[in-house]
Parts: C-alpha cells; structure tokens; sequence
C-alpha cells in the first residue's frame, strides 16, 4: 500500500531572500531557524536559497564560537 | 593594507566589577599596541552564556570596530589567547560600520555613563512561566473522567456499524 507523502511545512522565511539581513548578533532572529536541539534547519524549512542558507550557517556558527548559541541543547 | 575589522570581545565578569573603564582598556590596550586604530568600542551586552567558557556561565560583551594592517593580526590574536580576561573573541573584516554605532560609542563616553555591576556567575535568569500541572498544595490536577464519557456519548454517532443489509444479501448471491 502506498502512503501518501505528507506535505512539508510551509517555509519559515517565506518566498524570498533577496536580503535575509542574517547577523550573528542577532540572536533572536537566528533561533527561528534552529531546531530545539540547536541543529539548523534544512533549506526546506528555511526557505533560503544556497547562498543565503550558508550566510544562515556562517552566522550561526559564529553565534555559537560566542557562545550566543548553543551547540547542542 | 589597512583594513577595518570588527571584534567582539567577552570579557570576564570579576574584570568588569573593578571597573568597566579599565575592563575595556584592556582590549583596547591590546588593539592599539599593535597598531589598530580604534574608530568604536561600546559595551554591547552582559548575558548569560549558552555554554561554559573557562568555567564562566556569564560574561559581558565588547564590540569595537577599529582599523589596522593585516601584518599585525596573527600577533595580536596571540595576545588575545594568552589574556584572562578575554574569555574568547572573534575578529571579523567588515566593509562599514553599521549605523547608529557611531552614536551609540558616544553615548558611552558621556560623562553619566554608568555600567550596572554584572550579576554573579550563578545568577538565575527569569524563565517564562510554564503552564502549571499541579495545584498549589501538591495535588496532581486529575481531569473528570465522567465528564469527558458524557461529551463522548452525545457526539456519538447513532447509526448502525458494519455493511448495509442490501450488500451483504449481494454477496451471499455472488
């Protein structure tokens, strides 16, 4: 029998990212794309394109170096 | 080639209870020792750390902004290692500095400026209030079962369960 494949969640950050405005001292706005456990979200969840998905993981590693963030919660 | 960085500094707690001017002389000391010019440097924030750096669970943080030749920065991250009151730094190339930063330095050199004193490592910091699972006097709050199976049986569909007569007499023909 073949389930049927539930849909993904809608994206986080919405349509575009033309300009994510992603800085590792904001860490409010970081927090939006982490998991609970402190993992990043996929591209999938965020939304982002390639190139703001690794400006979303450089700021959250250097949030994390700072210990803004959490490695693992 | 002179270019402008962008350092954030976490400073120990005990150094900033001695002062906070003579806390941030400290980075700034450092930075101008080889020859950074500093352009900014504010305090940015006091906070509770996600992790333990050197068995501190709370530090301040320092921003500067500051200009200086790229030959020097490995030197100075050395200095930076061996310090104890930087508990851990991260030293960025920027293209500007952001604005409102220039004023928000300025503010800090006025004369009323005032640093609270940072609270102790172990301080707890207010968490949001949790929905409550027990009463006050220690009671678990058990929901009424009865309550719950009256709501049930009303909503409770009074057609007949199973196949209809007509497609049970089909297939016993069949």
């Amino acid at each position: 029998m073949v389930h049927p494949r539930r849909p993904p969640p809608p994206p986080i950050s919405g349509k575009f990212c033309d300009d994510p405005h992603l800085d590792y001292k904001d860490v409010a706005n970081l927090r939006r794309f982490l998991t609970a456990h402190g993992q990043i979200l996929s591209r999938k969840r965020t939304g982002y394109c390639a190139q703001c998905q690794k400006e979303l993981k450089q700021a959250v590693k250097r949030s994390r170096h700072l210990a803004l963030l959490p490695f693992v919660a | 080639m002179t270019r402008l960085y962008e350092g954030m500094f976490l400073l120990d707690n005990q150094v900033v209870r001695e002062g906070w001017p003579q806390a941030k002389a400290r980075v700034t000391e450092t930075l101008v020792k080889h020859g950074a010019t500093i352009v900014s440097a504010r305090r940015w924030d006091e906070r509770k750390l996600a992790y333990t750096v050197k068995r501190k669970n709370r530090a301040t943080f320092l921003l500067c902004y500051y200009e200086m030749g790229n030959e020097h920065v490995a030197a100075m991250r050395r200095d930076f290692d061996l310090s104890e009151s930087v508990l851990r730094y991260l030293m960025l190339s920027c293209e500007g500095i952001p604005a409102g930063e220039a004023e928000l330095a300025a503010a800090e050199q006025a004369a009323d400026f005032t640093v609270p004193p940072p609270p102790p490592d172990d301080a707890v910091e207010p968490q949001p209030v949790a929905p409550q699972r027990r009463r006050d006097d220690g009671e678990f709050v058990v929901p009424d079962l009865d309550a719950l199976a009256l709501e049930d049986d009303e909503g409770e569909d009074s057609r007949p369960r199973g196949r209809r007569p007509e497609a049970r007499a089909s297939t016993t023909e069949a």
